[in-house]
């Protein structure tokens, strides 16, 4: 992590850009048809439980066996590309891109993720942290657990098949926690995001800087146009 | 003291080779008798040691106890270990919920080392939901059913549970799954908070069940349905890809023979008893042993985790 943050470059670059770009790729070799085009706007899962698909983005068909995938982010389309439009594509090709408005809780995630050491989950599965861990956070809260390489923090379940979860990363504090214990988490997703304590100032220092600066930001924007 | 249940890995495997392999000669899936004979040689390995006991805590911590001791001392551990008691002092189900096992009840762990690919790992729980069902409709029980994901079920009320805990040794850093099962027997006596909810199978016969012979048929069926898990697992690897739509796996398909969750209202939660989320109808259940939900809004939901309560 950066000794020292150069507040001023991160806020302008959100500023001056506040969207994510997210690229949405095959997720299997297949015939590929598109449902959107630039500028549709798509809309993310929704629903109590999050079960509601979000819109479709396009079909992808391997042996007469098609498949609908579906927006996990809401915005608009910016980039599609066309020519592969009932064309068979391999997984992991690039389809398109959707431009994501981020708000201010994303920005300041999203520059957290940056300065944390994210753990992510090894498959998708549901998350719980270790009896040990939980009952250290009950007391304590999570900014005032220090966890170190090798110890099980994490019980990952699947299909009744409880499994230990060890850390492997940079000792430190748990910052941020991106699960909800019971609801599953995809692989690869962050599952908590760790720093070092002597770093938790300058973390809290970001925040509160995005907090006072964002709206500022925006209120001049909207000034300017 | 001796162990009352002693069945040993010559008793089995005679088992095996007799009474199972005829068995699955006149089985509804209609495999060829050289498939059936792959089958059983790649689930030979369970019971290939056999512990007794007649009281412990947990078999669970034995288990992992007797991996590490076993290690430490320069050894591994036989894959298809199996560590029987009588009784469980502290016996223990999933979260912080009680487990009550004393004597007449089968209660033990099945150690198995990690060879299995991701779709194989996450289908071993219903390894255990299925054999168990079969041994007890081997019995006459036909009304014993599954419950997703690996509750056997008879008249609404438990007959077993079953957890799977997966395990790296400390001194190799090999991986296990420790296949950890309770089935009522011969205890026919439950505490107050249990007695409308569990059952035993002498409760269901009306007689006393031969607790060594059941031992047999359902290792024997361990031994059968771990060894369906391998083998479609070498079939899936001879293809140059696999896809799930065109074949169905057979241990999903027996799971399907022997459940009645497809088309249930049910209620889910992770922790049915502490926090059920919802209701919903089972509509299906995916290749990778995932439940398909139909919620009252329309919508379809899948969890790959999770308990049901049946409405």
């Amino acid at each position: 992590m950066a000794e020292e943050i150069d507040f001023d470059a991160i806020l302008k670059k959100y500023h001056s850009d506040p969207y994510d770009y997210v690229d949405i790729c095959a997720t299997q070799t297949g015939r590929v048809s598109f449902k959107i085009t630039e500028g549709s706007n798509v809309n993310s899962p929704s629903g109590e439980w999050l079960h509601i698909p979000g819109s479709p983005l396009f079909e992808i068909t391997r042996e007469r066996n098609p498949k609908i995938v579906t927006a996990k982010t809401n915005g608009t389309i910016s980039s599609v590309r066309t020519e592969l439009e009932g064309q068979f594509v391999e997984a992991g090709e690039k389809l398109l891109t959707i431009r994501h408005p981020l708000k201010k809780k994303e920005v300041i995630e999203n520059i957290l993720k940056e300065v944390l050491y994210l753990f992510p989950a090894p498959e998708r599965a549901k998350y719980f942290f270790s009896l040990d861990i939980q009952s250290r956070i009950e007391k304590k809260g999570a900014r005032a657990i220090t966890i170190k390489p090798g110890e099980e923090i994490f019980t990952m379940s699947l299909m009744k098949r409880d499994t230990p979860i060890y850390y492997t990363g940079e000792a430190g504090v748990i910052h941020s926690i991106y699960f909800t214990p019971g609801l599953s988490v995809d692989q690869g997703q962050p599952l908590i995001g760790i720093c070092a304590s002597d770093k938790l100032p300058l973390i809290q220092k970001v925040i509160t800087r995005v907090k006072a600066d964002w709206d500022k930001l925006i209120e001049s924007a909207a000034l300017e146009e | 003291m001796a162990a009352i249940n002693q069945p040993t890995p010559a008793s089995l495997q005679e088992y095996l080779w007799n009474h199972e392999k005829a068995s699955r000669n006149q089985n509804p899936l209609l495999l060829p008798p050289e498939k059936i004979l792959r089958i059983l040689r790649y689930g030979a390995i369970v019971g290939s040691v056999i512990q007794c006991h007649s009281s412990m805590d947990r078999t669970m911590d034995q288990a992992r106890q007797y991996i590490t001791d076993l290690e430490n001392s320069g050894g591994s551990v036989a894959s298809g270990t199996a560590i029987l008691a009588d009784t469980l002092i502290r016996p223990k189900g999933r979260f912080t919920r009680t487990w009550h096992a004393p004597v007449g009840g089968l209660w033990g762990c099945l150690i198995l080392a990690d060879t299995f690919l991701s779709k194989a790992r996450t289908l071993l729980p219903l390894t255990l939901g299925i054999s168990c069902c079969e041994a007890v409709r081997g019995l006459g029980v036909d009304d014993a059913s599954v419950r997703w994901v690996n509750d056997v079920m008879v008249d609404g009320r438990k007959l077993a549970g079953f957890l799977v805990e997966s395990f790296h040794s400390p001194h190799y850093g090999e991986g296990f799954h420790l296949l950890g099962f309770g089935i009522n027997i011969n205890n026919s006596c439950f505490p107050a908070a249990l007695t409308n909810s569990a059952v035993s199978l002498s409760q269901i016969l009306g007689r006393p069940v031969n607790l060594h012979n059941f031992t047999l048929s359902f290792l024997a069926k361990m031994a059968w349905n771990i060894g369906l898990l391998c083998y479609e697992e070498e079939q899936e690897l001879h293809q140059a890809y696999f896809s799930e739509e065109q074949k169905n796996h057979l241990l999903l398909e027996q799971w399907k023979n022997l459940s009645d969750t497809l088309g249930r209202r049910v209620l889910y939660g992770y922790d049915i008893q502490q926090k059920p989320l919802y209701e919903a109808i089972v509509t299906g259940i995916r290749a990778d042993g995932a439940i398909v939900m139909r919620l009252k809004d329309g919508n379809e939901i899948i969890e790959h985790g999770g308990e049901l309560q049946y409405l």
